[in-house]
């Protein structure tokens, strides 16, 4: 109310004045928009190339006091391959190759490549690049991820997480035939939709309990690869895998938002998995 | 916090609108972008700058307030090395599976009984309790995962203290208001019942 | 001394882990170490506004890292 009764030399001032409070500055993530940067354009454009823009979000981290920004690339779709990693790979070879991000394997396999693209988690490699050129793609490093350099997010945590599911085989007891642990077809087929997960982070980095609580809580990917061990019929730890998720953290921060599901580049469900979990350890 | 990407929706939408306010970045507005190749994020300019723009579309205003994050993210920290497992917390099935399961029973429970009375049409006092009870239950629960959720406890412990109590005080009150509203008012269903129809 | 805000007491925090790592290691090159984690600090200070959290953060981020590496056994000498 106060605000409304100042004279407007006043107001002006307090609108210059209040922002610069440090507090202000911490929470204003600001990403400098793409008018301020320049454009970086197709070399030697056809007559009748379809040029598609694609924002880029940049950050460097030799200039760490530089602030992240938004560059503008734009690229003739008809020299570039379908899908958006094509776009990524022909920018850095032909444009600009300061460009930095995480590739391998190209076809959906490796999950190197996630990243958010129009808002979407998702692999650059199985993303078509939208062909309607009036639309420009934004491409971002996965969201609420620390940023090593562009679209490259820091993942440490989220390994480490893996590593604390002990996500491998445990048993105590030795194969009955001294050779190898069978498994019924049934039972092998427990795992289809658990085992095709590849890790690319997709899923966790777009759950908002996860973007809260990612110290704690540990997220639909790894939950996924929980249970694809508490599912395994070969497995003798269920009781103990149980355990370690028996906290209001590490699994109840699971409000079936169901983001996991509907983001998964692989088409798998997440969400299923979790709450198969809770409903083994509520009848255990 | 330029080292931390954090492409919400809300952040996006200013993006769109900045975007869309430069038409494209190709240099076909020439005098706009002058006016804008020197901007600050637009909360920290001057008055006559916010006005100027007051022509362009209005998603410009809705930056103007700037994002305010209510916890901002701290500063990475590593527990142990890169190679080594987070810590597993001791199992605690009391805050884990036992109470999943009260709280699906509650929340379960709760259907059958907002239907019943209705269904029945007869005001039965031991039903009423048994709602009013189950309501107060799942509305603290509720809450609690709540607080739980948006107040961490290794960032704001004091806090999140205080948030429980408050939250334990108040569904304590809710109680106690609801028991007086049943035995000396109408009760619940009854109520229920007379604003539906009025 | 004055009361420290939580970023800097991160940052002195990482230096007396740094200064630790430097105690481990033999006790010829130790100096080196201690002059390598100095200068280190020195150098990234000055090219840093004391404003600028996000930069400071991924400083003891990268920080972090690097005490990571030098402090494996393996690393006996900095130059």
């Amino acid at each position: 109310m106060a605000a409304l009764r100042m004279s407007p030399a006043r107001l002006a001032q307090s609108l210059r004045a209040a922002p610069i409070s440090p507090a202000w500055k911490r929470t204003m993530a600001s990403v400098v928009p793409p008018s301020q940067t320049s454009t970086i354009t197709e070399p030697a454009p056809d007559k009748d190339a379809k040029i598609k823009t694609f924002q880029i979000y940049r950050w460097d981290p030799d200039q760490p006091t530089s602030k992240p920004r938004m560059q503008t690339y734009t690229l003739d779709l008809n020299k570039t391959g379908p899908m958006v990693l094509d776009a990524l790979i022909r920018i850095k070879n032909e444009i600009d190759p300061t460009l930095t991000f995480r590739r391998s394997c190209r076809e959906g396999i490796c999950g190197s490549c996630a990243m958010n693209i129009d808002g979407v988690n998702t692999l650059a490699c199985l993303c078509r690049i939208p062909t309607e050129t009036s639309h420009q793609s934004k491409i971002y490093p996965l969201p609420h991820t620390y940023v090593v350099k562009d679209l490259v997010p820091d993942l440490t945590l989220f390994y480490k997480q893996y590593r604390s599911i002990k996500p491998y085989l445990q048993r105590d007891t030795p194969p009955p035939d001294g050779k190898e642990n069978r498994q019924s077809r049934p039972d092998r087929e427990k795992l289809d939709g658990l085992y095709e997960c590849i890790l690319c982070a997709c899923c966790s980095t777009s759950c908002p309990s996860y973007w809260w609580n990612a110290e704690q809580y540990l997220g639909p990917a790894i939950l996924l690869q929980s249970y694809r061990w508490i599912a395994d019929s070969r497995d003798e730890k269920t009781a103990e895998r149980y355990d370690a998720l028996n906290n209001s953290m590490s699994l109840y921060r699971c409000h079936t938002i169901l983001n996991c599901s509907r983001t998964c580049p692989k088409g798998l469900n997440p969400g299923l998995a979790i709450a198969e979990i809770k409903k083994g350890m509520a009848f255990a | 916090m330029a080292a931390i990407a954090r492409p919400t929706i809300f952040h996006r939408a200013c993006q769109a609108a900045a975007g869309r306010r430069m038409f494209s970045t190709t240099p076909s507005a020439p005098l706009m972008t002058s006016a804008f190749t020197t901007a600050k994020p637009l909360a920290r300019r001057p008055l006559k700058a916010a006005l100027l723009r007051d022509a362009l579309p209005k998603a410009a205003a809705f930056h103007a307030s700037g994002s305010q994050k209510i916890l901002p993210p701290l500063p990475q920290v590593v527990k142990g090395t890169a190679n080594d497992p987070v810590p597993v917390p001791s199992p605690h099935p009391t805050h884990g599976s036992y109470h999943w399961t009260f709280e699906r029973l509650i929340a379960g429970g709760l259907v059958p009984l907002t239907i019943a009375p209705f269904v029945a049409g007869s005001l039965n006092p031991v039903m009423d309790a048994t709602l009013c009870s189950l309501l107060i239950v799942h509305s603290h629960i509720g809450f609690e995962a709540c607080i739980i959720d948006y107040f961490p406890d290794y960032r704001v412990p004091g806090l999140r203290t205080a948030l429980m109590w408050i939250l334990r005080i108040a569904t304590v009150t809710v109680g106690v208001g609801l028991y007086e509203f049943e035995t000396h008012d109408v009760g619940v269903t009854e109520a229920v019942k007379r604003i539906w129809k009025a | 001394m004055p009361r420290l805000s939580g970023l800097q007491r991160n940052v002195v925090s990482l230096y007396r882990q740094c200064l630790r790592a430097c105690g481990k290691k033999p006790i010829e090159t130790r100096d080196n170490f201690r002059r390598f984690v100095r200068n280190q600090f020195r150098e990234n200070a000055a090219g840093i506004d004391k404003k600028d959290f996000a930069a400071i953060e991924y400083m003891i981020r990268k920080g972090q890292r690097q005490l990571e590496i030098y402090k494996d056994e393996g690393i006996r000498n900095v130059v």
